[in-house]
């Protein structure tokens, strides 16, 4: 079995408890668009974070792991409760496990982030971050 | 060296200054004027060095030689330069930003055959289906950026070329080696040489050891990173080593320069503050000193010592040597630190600007002392130099260069000329008022090993006809003029570096 990391395997776990739970008192859906990825092989790893999980201090809020299907290829977030939050994305094309990168760590795999920020760093949380309310949204993620 | 620095800001959320910081001030784009540059070229046709390439490729074109060219001259002479400067009314305004047009000069029976071809990268080709400018540039700062995942999408392999075991690379400061086909010049890709070197910078100009190996660097500064990473590759072009030096401090370096037993760097203080693209926002800091870095080859994964020297910038470097406890460089001295930053700004906007105020220099590491100092030849209006590289190591080799000589109509090189700086021996060819001369490369003549024994093979531009050409001259007599010379129908923009391709050698 391929490794996953612990950022992202963290995530399942705690969305079984989050499902037991009461509904909060307002949430949305999410339902993402992930586009413009280079090849159709590997799997994307979508983690859904607060700024918290952003800066890596929390786990992720949710998480996803689906393989591209096509040139769209969606996601949804059900009854994510109203906040501030990021969407990152990691297109693992080879499958194993991680974004791969070269010695001083820049990616030669894909990512993406929510708000598609045109820099080459890791975006702000701010840079990177939407809002959630009572109405559902739809996000827009290009791989670069 | 912090080797997942990005990685982990990647993933853990902290920024980092890196390649692009300004990438969000698109709406502060300060485009250059495709229809001022075209006004320009009115009264300047020699601005024609600078002009938008008129194909993405040119050739196969044969013509005939005017002269006579000597039997066993043959080979390929390569070369690459930024070509493609505009696209939707919007012009670059850094030379540095072209794409790279990569072209090969191939002699054979009586008749030089040309082609030109675009290097097909992954910004090129996007750029070409956007039908505009849409990338990070070097020295530009362009509106409507995309986002890219990593320096090689920005890669413009716009810089020079070289043959290392028969394949044919083409290089810029900041990203991969792309490959191309040796005869018709397509694109194969960019060069990753072991997986977790890809996309890290394979310098424009390396260097071949008399083993027939190669050494080169690449900037990680430039990529938000820290160090210098060192390359050596077999004259197979496989991979011997990789080895990340560490700086003490950011330093710009475009190329740098061998001895038998040393690599040596001169490292370029600046100061950087975010304010559009690369160039843009670096500042060479002349309050500073140059740090210069000696790499024993033996030792390549290790600085072996530093040295500090008055500020100056330099680009090219000649030869260098060792004698008597001291490591004797040769390299072209600039002191006015904004046209070294963005070298004839003024002709990529269709205007007159200065010549380059730059001179030969020396620059001498004494060894024992630890000392290092800087001694000016007076020798003034001069890029590009190269050497033969049989010169002995432990004395001067001669330097062949294009240079200025007599009145001259453009801010570029009219000449070539050999320069002996231990005798103070010169010799010059004029080519002509209006023709735009452009670096001469060293060919030995086979079967001999006597240095400066061979030929230069340099291009010209002819803008007041219209034309791109090739010289071959007996580098032992330069004055006479070339023994051989080639005009195509068409031309095409300056170009930086080249590299001859011998048959048969």
């Amino acid at each position: 079995m391929r490794r996953i990391p612990a950022s992202f395997a963290a995530p399942f776990a705690v969305l079984a408890v989050a499902a037991a739970l009461a509904a909060p008192v307002q949430a949305a859906d999410l339902d993402v668009s992930i586009r413009e990825a280079r090849s159709q092989s590997g799997q994307f790893q979508v983690a859904l974070v607060d700024a918290a999980g952003y800066a890596g201090s929390a786990a992720p809020v949710a998480a996803r792991l689906l393989s591209p299907a096509g040139a769209v290829t969606h996601v949804r977030f059900d009854g994510v409760p109203a906040g501030r939050y990021a969407l990152m994305v990691i297109h693992d094309e080879n499958g194993n496990g991680r974004l791969d990168t070269n010695l001083v760590g820049m990616p030669v795999e894909g990512y993406g982030f929510s708000n598609n920020p045109r820099v080459m760093r890791k975006p702000t949380f701010d840079e990177a971050a939407f809002d959630v309310g009572a109405d559902a949204l739809a996000l827009d993620i290009a791989i670069r | 060296m912090d080797r997942r620095r990005f990685l982990r800001n990647l993933l853990s959320g902290a920024t980092v200054v890196a390649l692009g910081p300004a990438l969000l001030h698109g709406a502060d784009a300060l485009a250059g004027d495709p229809a001022e540059f075209s006004a320009g070229l009115v009264d300047r046709p020699y601005l024609a060095g600078w002009r938008q390439v008129s194909a993405n490729a040119f050739g196969p074109t044969t013509v005939q030689i005017e002269g006579r060219l000597p039997a066993n001259f043959a080979g390929t002479l390569y070369r690459n330069g930024p070509a493609w400067f505009e696209r939707d009314g919007f012009r670059y305004e850094h030379w540095f930003d072209g794409d790279g047009m990569v072209h090969g000069w191939r002699f054979g029976d009586g008749a030089v055959t040309h082609r030109g071809r675009m290097v097909q990268t992954p910004k090129f080709q996007r750029e070409q289906r956007a039908g505009r400018f849409n990338t990070m540039a070097a020295g530009t700062t362009v509106p409507g950026q995309v986002a890219i995942r990593n320096n090689d999408d920005a890669n413009t392999a716009n810089t020079s070329v070289v043959t290392i075991g028969g394949r044919l690379f083409a290089m810029s400061e900041a990203g991969s080696a792309f490959e191309l086909d040796p005869d018709a010049l397509d694109t194969i890709g960019p060069v990753t040489w072991r997986p977790d070197l890809q996309a890290l910078p394979f310098s424009a100009n390396p260097l071949r050891d008399r083993d027939g190996s190669w050494w080169n660097f690449g900037a990680l500064s430039m990529l938000g990173g820290s160090g210098l990473l060192l390359w050596h590759i077999g004259a197979d072009a496989s991979l011997i080593g990789a080895h990340v030096l560490e700086m003490d401090a950011p330093g710009y370096l475009h190329a740098f320069v061998q001895t038998d037993r040393h690599l040596v760097f001169l490292l370029m203080p600046y100061d950087f503050t975010p304010s559009g693209s690369f160039f843009e926002s670096m500042r060479f800091a002349p309050q500073r000193a140059c740090t210069v870095l000696v790499v024993e080859k033996a030792a390549p994964d290790r600085v072996a010592r530093r040295f500090e020297v008055d500020f100056a910038m330099a680009y090219h470097f000649g030869d260098a040597f060792e004698r008597a406890g001291e490591i004797v460089v040769r390299t072209v001295h600039h002191r006015d630190v904004e046209h070294a930053r963005s070298p004839h700004r003024a002709a990529m906007s269709g205007h007159d600007g200065p010549a380059p105020a730059a001179q030969l220099a020396e620059l001498r590491l004494d060894v024992h002392s630890g000392r290092a100092r800087w001694d000016l030849l007076g020798v003034t209006g001069i890029e590009f130099p190269l050497f033969d590289a049989r010169t002995p190591g432990d004395r001067s080799a001669r330097l062949y260069m294009p240079t200025t000589e007599g009145e001259t109509g453009a801010p570029y090189f009219n000449a070539v000329q050999m320069l002996d700086p231990a005798s103070g021996r010169r010799d010059v060819h004029r080519y002509g008022r209006d023709i735009l001369a452009e670096e001469h490369v060293f060919v030995p003549r086979p079967g001999s090993t006597r240095p400066d024994d061979g030929w230069l093979v340099g291009t010209v531009l002819d803008p007041t006809r219209n034309r791109s050409g090739i010289a071959v001259l007996d580098a032992q007599h330069i004055a006479n003029g070339p023994l051989a010379t080639a005009w195509l129908p068409y031309a095409f923009p300056l170009g930086f570096h080249g590299h001859f391709a011998q048959t048969g050698a």
